[in-house]
This record gives structure tokens, C-alpha cells and sequence, in this order.
């Protein structure tokens, strides 16, 4: 009895090693995309202040890059407001040509509406990233709600706490999205590789659909979470799938992750209206 | 005893910071990260407890796991790599070594030190970027991954310690 307890205490490291891996391993197997542990990830209030303030100090290093970007924005928005304004004025002086109907209730806008918020952590390195933004709840953030920057798609809220909220991008083999080619009503599934940052591969396009390398890949609207027309990126390259009835398209991403800064998340105010009735349709089936 | 857990959590701090303030953000030429936290496991006095390196270890696998939203992988890899740090140090170095020191060129010689380095590198790589494969595919371009990873740590981690080297013999 002795020599086995002596046996115990002197090889109780070998204890400790089978117990610890074994906590490591069930925290692997429990990290879901969506029902994350939110106490070991950034969105921790520790971990999440610590990153606020690192991506506090080095946003500044980008602000030249943004300046840029914002004026190219700022010169476009500018000019489509010109052609708007012309055409305006052209339905206004003629309106036996104009045939159209201007919205006048709430009906016809959009259901949308932006949080800004500013990406405090980000990786771009491993298989599965994430980004963290300094929004949470608080702000009116919740899981589930699509994320975009000035150039494109960004991804999805995965986990949010009180003041902050970790995105699942396109850079991850876990995300997927709902796209099409601009002009084309047919629609693929785009997924990342887990190689490189500037590409994601949509595949399951049909393949009598158009499409010339160089077009524009934009979201459906078939999901929930962003609106139709959404730039997504270019096509770069194509193939054909082993059935040889659909195509994989290799796609530029239009979003710059390695210099993500400023995002918005888009509120759909009828999104839990919409995931509930399709719920409740795939329920009843 | 006090001064020396004091010192190990200094260090635990000031390597972990480096590594989620700059070294996660790195990926040279997108396949290599270096992972210089691991050199806390590395100079850990030898004479420390099994059950304090164990511990050491995963604390600092968890406290990145957090950064880098990666729960329980590099706790799986770190814990790994403790346990097998002292097999090691047997294994290249012999069990007689003077008691008090940490893994050093001085202590272990320049080929010792570099190989005793190498091996807790490989094993923790290697672990860590099998357990990252179980979310992916893609063979070959995971042993380059490890191969460049690998090279990189080592590099930095003797770099390092060659900073090391000129502290007074007190310092140890």
C-alpha cells in the first residue's frame, strides 16, 4: 500500500500532463463557431480591453492608408450623387416621362441600418481567424449580424459580450456565403481555402451561367444577414468541378483583411422575423 | 524560492505580451509564425518542479489560446512540450547537472542548447499544427508550414538567448 501510494505521489506529473491535455482537448472539441466559450477568446473583458488598447496605438499607424481610401470613397459617393441629382432633375422638369413610383412610406426602404465599429484584433495567419471589434451589445451588436467595410464583405458576429464582439470572416473554413455573379440570378456557396488571403473559391455555380474572369461576385440576399449586391470581390480564375456540372470560381476578395480598421455591422431589423418564419417552415416539413 | 517564482512570472508576462502584441500578427512569407513564448518553457530552471512546469505550461498555452481565439490548442501543444522538457534535458545533458541553472549556451554548450531547442520546438509544432489540421486538409502544405515555423522559433529563440549570454553568472 505504501509503495503504491509512494508510486502515486512520485509519478503525480504524469497525472497532472493526462489532466491538463484532457481540459485542452475538450476545450478544442466544445469551440464551435457559434456557441463559443467567450470566457478564453478575445471577447473577454480582460483579453478584450488589452487588444482595445494595442489596436488603439496602432491604428494610428494606418490612418494615412484610410485618409486615402476615404477621399476615393468620398470622390465616388460624390459623383453618384451627381448622377442622381441629374437624374432627378430630368424626371422633375418632364413628368409626362416619368413613369415611375417614389416610395413614400417605410414600405419601400430598406431594412437595414450600419453600427460603425473599429477592428481591434485581427489574424489573418491561421487556418480558422478571427476578428475583434470593439462594439458588443451594448451597442446593439448581436451574434449572427453581417459585417462589411468600406470595400467589401467582411464576415459574420460569432460571439459578442457587453462591449465586444469577435467576427467569423471569409478567411475562415468555417464560413459560408450565399453569392452570385453580378447580372446572374444563379447562386454558389463562396469558402475560404485556409491558404491564401486574397482569394476564396466559389463553387457549386452552375454551369451554363455567364461569366467572364473579371466580373463581380456580390452577395444573394438569400440569407438573413447582408442584403442582395454586397461586393464580394472579382472573379480571378475558374474550373470545373469533378461532376463537371457546376463550376469553382477562384475569387479576388474585394476586403483587405491583413489592413482591416473600420467595419460595419449591418442590423437587418427583420432579421429574427425572417430566421423565425423559415424555422418554422423547415419545422412543420 | 519566492524570488525565483517571481522572476518566472515576470518572464511568463513578458513573453506572452511579445507574443500577442507582435509575434501572432507575423506570418513570413504566409507560412511561417514564430512562436518565441515557447522559449519561457525552454529556460525555466532545471531544477524546478515537474508539476510547476506542467502547470507554467498550459497557463501560458491558455493565456495565447485567448489572444488568438484558438481555445485549447496551444494549451494542448504547451502542455505537450513541459512534459517533455525534462526527458530532454536527461536525455542531451545527463541527470548530474549543478543545481540553480536554467537551460542556457553556457550551461548546456552551444550544441547542446540547440539541440535540446530544437526537439521542444518540433514536439510543440508539430502538436500544435496537428491539432490545427483537424479542422483542415492539405498535407503538404502543412509540413511546410511546420518546416518554416520550426526554422524561425529555433532561429529567434537562439537569437535571443545569444542576448542572454553576456548576464552576469549572479543573474542565472
Amino acid at each position: 500500500m505504501r509503495e503504491l501510494l509512494d508510486f502515486l505521489v512520485r509519478k503525480r506529473h504524469w497525472f497532472l500532463f493526462v489532466f491538463l491535455e484532457i481540459v485542452s482537448l475538450t476545450l478544442i472539441y466544445r469551440n464551435n463557431a457559434y456557441q463559443r466559450n467567450i470566457m478564453i477568446s478575445s471577447a473577454n473583458v480582460v483579453t478584450g480591453h488589452l487588444v482595445a488598447v494595442s489596436g488603439g496605438v496602432t491604428s494610428y499607424l494606418n490612418l494615412r492608408e484610410i485618409n486615402k481610401e476615404l477621399l476615393e470613397r468620398n470622390g465616388q459617393l460624390e459623383l453618384q450623387l451627381l448622377a442622381l441629382q441629374d437624374q432627378l432633375e430630368w424626371l422633375l422638369t418632364d413628368t409626362a416621362a416619368f413613369t415611375g413610383v417614389i416610395p413614400t412610406d417605410s414600405a419601400g426602404q430598406l431594412p437595414y441600418d450600419f453600427i460603425t465599429a473599429r477592428v481591434i484584433n485581427n489574424s489573418v495567419t491561421h487556418l480558422s481567424n478571427y476578428s475583434t471589434i470593439d462594439k458588443g451589445r451594448k451597442d446593439g451588436i448581436q451574434p449572427d449580424m453581417g459585417v462589411v467595410s468600406d470595400k467589401g464583405v467582411v464576415g459574420i458576429v460569432s460571439t459578442v459580450s457587453d462591449n465586444f464582439a469577435v467576427i467569423l470572416p471569409i478567411l475562415n473554413p468555417k464560413f459560408r456565403l450565399s453569392c452570385k455573379v453580378l447580372g446572374s440570378s444563379y447562386f454558389g456557396s463562396l469558402s475560404w481555402n485556409g491558404r491564401d488571403i486574397r482569394h476564396a473559391n466559389l463553387d457549386e455555380l452552375p454551369r451554363h451561367v455567364p461569366f467572364q474572369v473579371g466580373d463581380t461576385v456580390v452577395t444573394s440576399g438569400y440569407s438573413a444577414v447582408f442584403p442582395e449586391g454586397l461586393i464580394v470581390g472579382t472573379i480571378d480564375d475558374f474550373e470545373k468541378q469533378r461532376d463537371d456540372n457546376f463550376y469553382s470560381l477562384r475569387v479576388t476578395l474585394a476586403s483587405d483583411f491583413a489592413g482591416l480598421s473600420k467595419v460595419r455591422v449591418i442590423r437587418n431589423y427583420q432579421q429574427t422575423e425572417r430566421t423565425a418564419l423559415e424555422q418554422e417552415a423547415k419545422r412543420n416539413d | 524560492m519566492i524570488n525565483n517564482l517571481l522572476k518566472t512570472l515576470v518572464y511568463f508576462t513578458v513573453y506572452a505580451l511579445i507574443q500577442i502584441l507582435i509575434l501572432n500578427h507575423i506570418h513570413f512569407l504566409r507560412v511561417a509564425t514564430p512562436f518565441l513564448y515557447l522559449y519561457f518553457i525552454v529556460k525555466m530552471p532545471v531544477d524546478i518542479s515537474k508539476v510547476q512546469v506542467l502547470m507554467f505550461s498550459f497557463l501560458m498555452g491558455l493565456v495565447i489560446d485567448a489572444f488568438a481565439n484558438t481555445p485549447g490548442m496551444h494549451a494542448a501543444a504547451c502542455t505537450l512540450a513541459g512534459f517533455c522538457r525534462q526527458p530532454l534535458i536527461n536525455l542531451y545533458m545527463g541527470k548530474d547537472l549543478p543545481e540553480g541553472i536554467s537551460p542556457s549556451y553556457r550551461a548546456f554548450g552551444y550544441g547542446g542548447f540547440l539541440r535540446y531547442t530544437f526537439s521542444l520546438v518540433i514536439i510543440h509544432h508539430v502538436t500544435l499544427f496537428l491539432i490545427e489540421l483537424l479542422t483542415l486538409f492539405d498535407p503538404l502544405f502543412l509540413l511546410i508550414r511546420i518546416f518554416a515555423s520550426v526554422l524561425v522559433t529555433t532561429l529567434l529563440i537562439c537569437i535571443v538567448e545569444a542576448f542572454n549570454i553576456g548576464t552576469p553568472k549572479s543573474a542565472e
